[in-house]
C-alpha cells in the first residue's frame, strides 16, 4: 500500500444525519417511481432482481466487508429460504408471511451452524467450508427428491397474497410494479437495518474483528460469537431475498442456487467495495444492469463478472467506492499533483 | 489452594508451559498487588512473552493457576479476562492498522458498553449518550498518552513511537485494574522512554497495577516496584530493583558462560 | 470378493487422478499460504489442449499428455506473474482467493462460450483396451494413469529430497523470511512451485478426459473434492495429500457402487466438514502455532 493511502484511515461512512436521511428519502422516492418510469414486464423484472441482489450483497458484505469471513455459501442461504419459504406455504399451508419468517429463521439458523464450523478456522478454511456447504445444500435440494422435487422443481408458485388497506386499493402483487416496491421496500429496510448496526459499537467490534482478532479479544471481544451474529445477520438476509425470489419467479429448480451463484454474489460485493453497505449495493445494481444494457454479451455475462471481480482485487481493491472517492477527490483538488 | 493475601491483586501459581518438548514456563509463582509495578525481566528466550500470554489467557496453562481479584481466572478466556480488568499490549504492536488512532481507541470502550439491545437498530438516547461517552474517553486517553493531534491519522500511518503509545492508549480505553505491557519501551529513543515512565508513574498513582515484561533496564529500575527475573522458564530471582542488580545469578544469566 | 477388488482398483484410479490435481493446490498453499481457485480450470484447459492436440492435430494420445503439461505449466507461471505476485506485496490473506475465484468465473465460462457445453468425446486409444487380473479388469488407460501418478510422486519426492531446487521450496515453506536471508530467491521459487503445480494439473486434465465427461466444467467437479483431499491431508502436507487423495477415491469409488452416485459429493463433503470441525489442520498433519 503506498503512504498516501496508508495516511487515509478506513472510516466508517461518516456523512452527517441530515444527508443519511435526505438520501432514505431519496432512495425510498426512487423506488416509488421506478417501475412507472421503466415500464412493461421485461424491465420491472429486471427491477425487482436488482433489488433481490442488493439484499443478497449487503447481507455478504455484513459478513465479509465488515467481520471479513470469506463466506461463499450465500447461494445456500439464497436457496434455503426460498424453499423453506415455498414448503412451509405449500406443503404445511402456512400463511405466506409466516412462511416467509419462518424460511428467514432457517436461513438465519443455517448461517449460525455454519459459522459454528468456522469459529476456528482461518480465512481460507472457512471458505472451502462454507464452499462445502454450499455443494452440500445443492445436492441436497437436488436429490431429496420427495421434499423439494429434485430437478423437475416446484411449480405454480404464487406470490405473496393481496394487501388490503383500509381506505386503499387492493395491492396485488401480481403486478410487478407493486412487486417491486415491496421487495424494493424491504431491502431499503434491510438496508436501513445494516447500516444502523454498522454505526453502532457492534459495526466498530466487527471491523475490530476483521482487522486482527488477537488483539480485539485483548480488548474484550469475544471474536467467535460475533462471527456467529455476522454470519447469521447476512444469510438471514439471504434467505428474505429467497423468500421473494420464490413468489416472484414462479418456478423453483435447484440450478438456481448453485454455486455459481455465490460468486455472482462476491463478484457484486467486491467491484462495489466492500469498505461500506453503499459499495456493494451499486456493485448489485451495476452487475445486474450492465449485461442487460450490452444486449449482445448475453452469454459473456459470467465472463464480464469474473473479469470485473479480477481486475477491480488486482488495481482497484476499493471497489465503485474507491474509484468515486478519487475522482471527488480529484474534482475538489484539480490542480494538486499526484 | 490457598488463600490469596488480601492486597494481592494478581496470582500466579505454579505455572508452567511447553511447545512440544520446550518448557518456555517452568513453575513460575508471584504476586502484586494493585498500585504497584511490577517488572517482568530476563535474557532472550527466557519465556517472559509466554508467562505474559498464560496470565492474558491467550495461552493455556498445561499446569499452575492464575488468580485475579480473588477470582480463578486459569480457565477463562482471554476476551472475558478483559472484563475482569486485565489489558494487555503486545511485542510486535498489533493496531488496527487500517483504522485512525481515534478508532483505535474506541474499539477498546466497547467492552463497558450497556446499550439496551434495540438501540442498536434505533439509535436512541442510550446510544448517544454511550457514543459520547467513548468519545470523550477516546480523546482524553489520546491526549494522556500524547497523541491528542494524531486522532484522525490511520495507525499504520504513525510513527513507530506514537504507534508504541496508541497501544497503550487502546489498552486503557478497556478500564482495566491491571495493565500488561509486553516491552512497552523497544524502540524508543531516551526521551520517549523518560515519557513513558512519566505516564506509568502518573498511572501507577491513580492506584493501576502495571505489570511490565522488559528489557530496558533504565526503565525498570527508575519504575519498578519489584521484579522477578526468570530465565529458562525458570524464576531465578524476585526482589526490588536495586537486590537485583548485585545477584550474581542474574549477573551470570545476562552477561552468559558460553551456552 | 472380485467386486470388492474392482471397486478398490476403481478407487485408486481415481485416487491417483485426484491426487495429481490436489498436489498441486498442496504445493502452492505450502509455500504461498494461498489457494489458487482456478487450479480447477488448468485441469479442464490440459484436457481440452490435449483433445484439441489428438483430434484436431491428429496427434498421438502420449505425446497430447505432454501438450497438456506444457499449456499447464505456461498458465500457471502467468497466474502467478499476473495475480499472486503483485499481490503478494499487498499482504492481504484473502485478496488473491477472491481474484482467483474471478479468474475461474472467467475462464469456465469463456470456454462454455467457445466450446460449447455438449460434452467431448475424447477418446483415448487406451481407454477400450483391457487388462485382466483374476476377476476384476483394469483398462490401459486407468493403468497408464496409475502409472504416471506413482511415476511423478516418485519424482517429486526426489526432486524435494535431493535437488536444491526442492530443498528450497521446501525452505520457503517453512519459512519464507529466513530463506530469503539464506540466499534463496523465495519469487523464484514461489514461479517455480507454480509451474511445478500447474503442470500436474494439466497432466491429470489430460488423463482424465478419457475417464470423465469432458466440458467446460470437467475441471469443477474434480476441483471440489481436491479441496477436500487437501485439508484432510493438511494444506502444505505432500504425503497427506496423497493418502487423502487415495482415501477419496476409494470412496467415491464404494459410494458409487453401493449408494447412489449423487451421494458422492455429499459423503466427501461431510468428511471434510467433520475434518475440519474436529482436526481443522488435517487427519495427518503437524499442528501449526500461531505466535504472538
Amino acid at each position: 500500500m503506498s503512504s498516501a493511502q496508508a495516511s487515509e484511515p478506513r472510516r466508517a461512512a461518516s456523512a452527517p444525519l441530515r444527508l443519511r436521511r435526505a438520501a432514505y428519502l431519496v432512495a425510498a422516492l426512487a423506488i416509488a417511481l421506478l417501475p412507472y418510469i421503466f415500464t412493461g414486464a421485461y424491465w420491472r423484472t429486471n427491477l425487482i432482481v436488482c433489488a433481490l441482489n442488493v439484499m443478497l450483497a449487503i447481507g455478504l458484505d455484513f459478513v465479509l466487508g465488515y467481520a471479513g469471513q470469506l463466506n461463499l455459501g450465500q447461494s445456500a442461504f439464497y436457496g434455503i429460504g426460498a424453499y423453506a419459504a415455498t414448503l412451509l406455504a405449500m406443503r404445511l399451508g402456512l400463511p405466506f408471511w409466516i412462511a416467509f419468517a419462518g424460511a428467514v429463521a432457517l436461513a438465519g439458523l443455517a448461517g449460525v451452524v455454519l459459522s459454528l464450523f468456522a469459529m476456528r478456522l482461518r480465512g481460507h478454511y472457512l471458505a472451502i467450508a462454507s464452499l462445502g456447504f454450499a455443494v452440500i445444500t445443492y445436492q441436497v435440494l437436488l436429490n431429496w427428491i420427495s421434499l423439494t422435487q429434485g430437478p423437475l422443481g416446484i411449480y405454480a408458485i404464487p406470490p405473496p397474497p393481496a394487501l388490503v388497506l383500509p381506505g386503499l386499493p387492493k395491492i396485488d402483487f401480481h403486478d410487478l410494479a407493486h412487486l417491486f416496491h415491496l421487495v424494493a421496500g424491504f431491502a431499503l429496510l434491510s438496508y436501513f437495518v445494516l447500516d444502523q448496526l454498522v454505526r453502532s459499537p457492534i459495526g466498530e467490534t466487527l471491523t475490530a474483528i476483521r482487522e486482527d482478532e488477537v488483539p480485539a479479544a485483548a480488548l474484550g471481544i469475544n471474536c467467535a460469537a460475533w462471527k456467529v451474529f455476522a454470519f447469521g445477520v447476512g444469510s438471514a438476509v439471504a434467505g428474505a431475498a429467497g423468500g421473494f425470489y420464490a413468489g416472484f419467479v414462479g418456478t423453483l429448480v435447484p440450478d438456481a442456487f448453485f454455486i455459481t451463484e455465490s460468486f455472482t454474489i462476491l463478484a457484486m460485493v467486491v467491484v462495489g467495495g466492500m469498505g461500506s453497505l453503499i459499495g456493494p449495493a451499486a456493485g448489485a445494481i451495476l452487475l445486474t444492469v450492465l449485461p442487460e444494457l450490452l444486449r449482445g454479451i448475453g452469454d459473456l455475462r459470467l465472463v464480464v463478472y469474473g473479469a470485473a471481480l479480477t481486475l477491480v482485487v488486482l488495481f482497484l481493491p476499493g471497489g465503485l467506492l474507491q474509484a468515486a472517492r478519487l475522482g471527488v477527490a480529484r474534482l475538489m483538488r484539480p490542480d494538486k499533483p499526484r | 489452594m490457598t488463600a490469596p493475601a488480601p492486597s494481592a491483586l494478581l496470582q500466579a501459581r505454579g505455572l508452567c508451559r511447553s511447545f512440544g518438548g520446550v518448557r518456555a514456563v517452568h513453575d513460575i509463582t508471584f504476586e502484586m498487588p494493585t498500585g504497584t509495578v511490577f517488572a517482568i525481566i530476563g535474557p532472550n528466550g527466557a519465556g517472559k512473552s509466554t508467562l505474559l500470554n498464560l496470565l492474558s489467557g491467550v495461552l493455556r496453562p498445561d499446569a499452575g493457576t492464575v488468580a485475579f481479584g480473588g477470582a480463578d481466572l486459569t480457565d477463562t478466556p482471554a476476551h472475558r479476562r478483559v472484563r475482569h480488568g486485565i489489558a494487555r499490549t503486545f511485542q510486535k504492536i498489533r493496531l488496527f492498522k487500517q483504522l485512525s488512532a481515534h478508532d483505535n481507541v474506541v474499539a477498546g470502550c466497547h467492552v463497558h458498553c450497556a446499550i439496551p439491545a434495540w438501540q442498536y437498530v434505533v439509535h436512541g438516547r442510550a446510544f448517544a449518550q454511550n457514543q459520547a461517552r467513548c468519545r470523550d474517553e477516546a480523546a482524553r486517553l489520546l491526549a494522556f498518552m500524547g497523541l491528542g493531534g494524531r486522532a484522525q491519522v490511520a495507525a499504520g500511518a504513525l510513527s513507530y513511537g506514537e504507534r508504541r503509545m496508541l497501544e497503550i492508549a487502546r489498552a486503557l480505553a478497556t478500564a482495566p485494574r491491571l495493565l500488561m505491557l509486553d516491552e512497552p519501551a523497544a524502540g524508543l529513543n531516551a526521551g520517549e522512554v523518560e515519557a513513558l515512565v512519566d505516564r506509568l508513574q502518573t498511572l501507577r498513582q491513580n492506584g493501576l497495577a502495571v505489570l511490565v515484561v522488559e528489557h530496558n533496564m533504565d526503565l525498570v529500575m527508575t519504575i519498578a516496584n519489584r521484579v522477578l527475573v526468570i530465565d529458562y522458564g525458570q524464576p531465578l530471582f524476585e526482589g526490588p530493583p536495586a537486590a537485583v542488580q548485585a545477584h550474581p545469578g542474574v549477573i551470570a544469566a545476562y552477561l552468559g558462560e558460553a551456552r | 470378493m472380485t467386486v470388492v477388488l474392482q471397486q478398490v482398483i476403481n478407487g485408486v484410479v481415481l485416487g491417483s487422478l485426484y491426487v495429481l490435481v490436489a498436489l498441486g493446490l498442496t504445493l502452492v498453499y505450502g509455500v504461498l499460504v494461498q489457494i489458487n481457485f482456478a487450479h480447477a480450470d488448468i485441469v479442464t484447459l490440459g484436457a481440452f489442449s490435449a483433445y484439441f492436440f489428438m483430434h484436431g492435430i491428429g496427434g498421438g494420445y502420449l505425446p497430447s499428455i505432454a501438450v497438456a503439461l506444457a499449456v499447464g505449466a505456461a498458465l500457471g507461471w502467468l497466474m502467478n506473474a499476473v495475480i499472486f505476485a503483485p499481490l503478494q506485496k499487498r499482504g492481504s490473506e484473502l485478496l488473491p482467493l477472491i481474484a482467483t475465484i474471478g479468474v475461474s468465473v472467467m475462464l469456465e465460462n469463456a470456454m462454455l462460450a467457445g466450446f460449447g457445453p455438449i460434452p467431448y468425446a475424447f477418446d483415448s486409444p487406451l481407454s477400450n483396451e483391457v487388462i485382466r487380473l483374476g476377476g476384476t479388469f483394469i483398462t490401459w488407460q486407468n493403468a497408464l494413469i496409475i502409472a504416471v501418478s506413482v511415476a511423478t510422486v516418485a519424482l517429486l519426492y526426489g526432486f524435494m529430497k535431493f535437488t536444491f531446487l526442492g530443498k528450497a521450496l521446501r525452505a520457503v515453506s517453512q519459512d519464507r523470511e529466513t530463506a530469503g536471508l539464506m540466499g534463496i530467491n523465495p519469487d523464484r521459487v514461489v514461479m517455480l512451485t507454480f509451474v511445478i503445480a500447474s503442470a500436474l494439473a494439466g497432466m491429470a486434465g489430460a488423463m482424465l478426459g478419457p475417464v470423465l465427461v469432458l466440458t467446460p466444467f470437467a475441471g469443477t467437479s474434480v476441483i471440489v473434492k481436491a479441496f477436500a483431499i487437501v485439508i484432510i491431508g493438511g494444506f502444505g502436507n505432500v504425503e497427506g495429500t496423497i493418502l487423502a487423495g487415495l482415501l477419496v477415491g476409494l470412496i467415491e469409488s464404494f459410494t458409487t457402487q453401493y449408494l447412489e452416485p449423487g451421494m458422492i459429493d455429499i459423503v466427501v463433503f461431510a468428511l471434510l466438514l467433520a475434518t475440519l470441525a474436529l482436526r481443522p489442520t488435517g487427519l495427518i498433519a503437524e499442528r501449526r502455532e500461531e505466535n504472538v
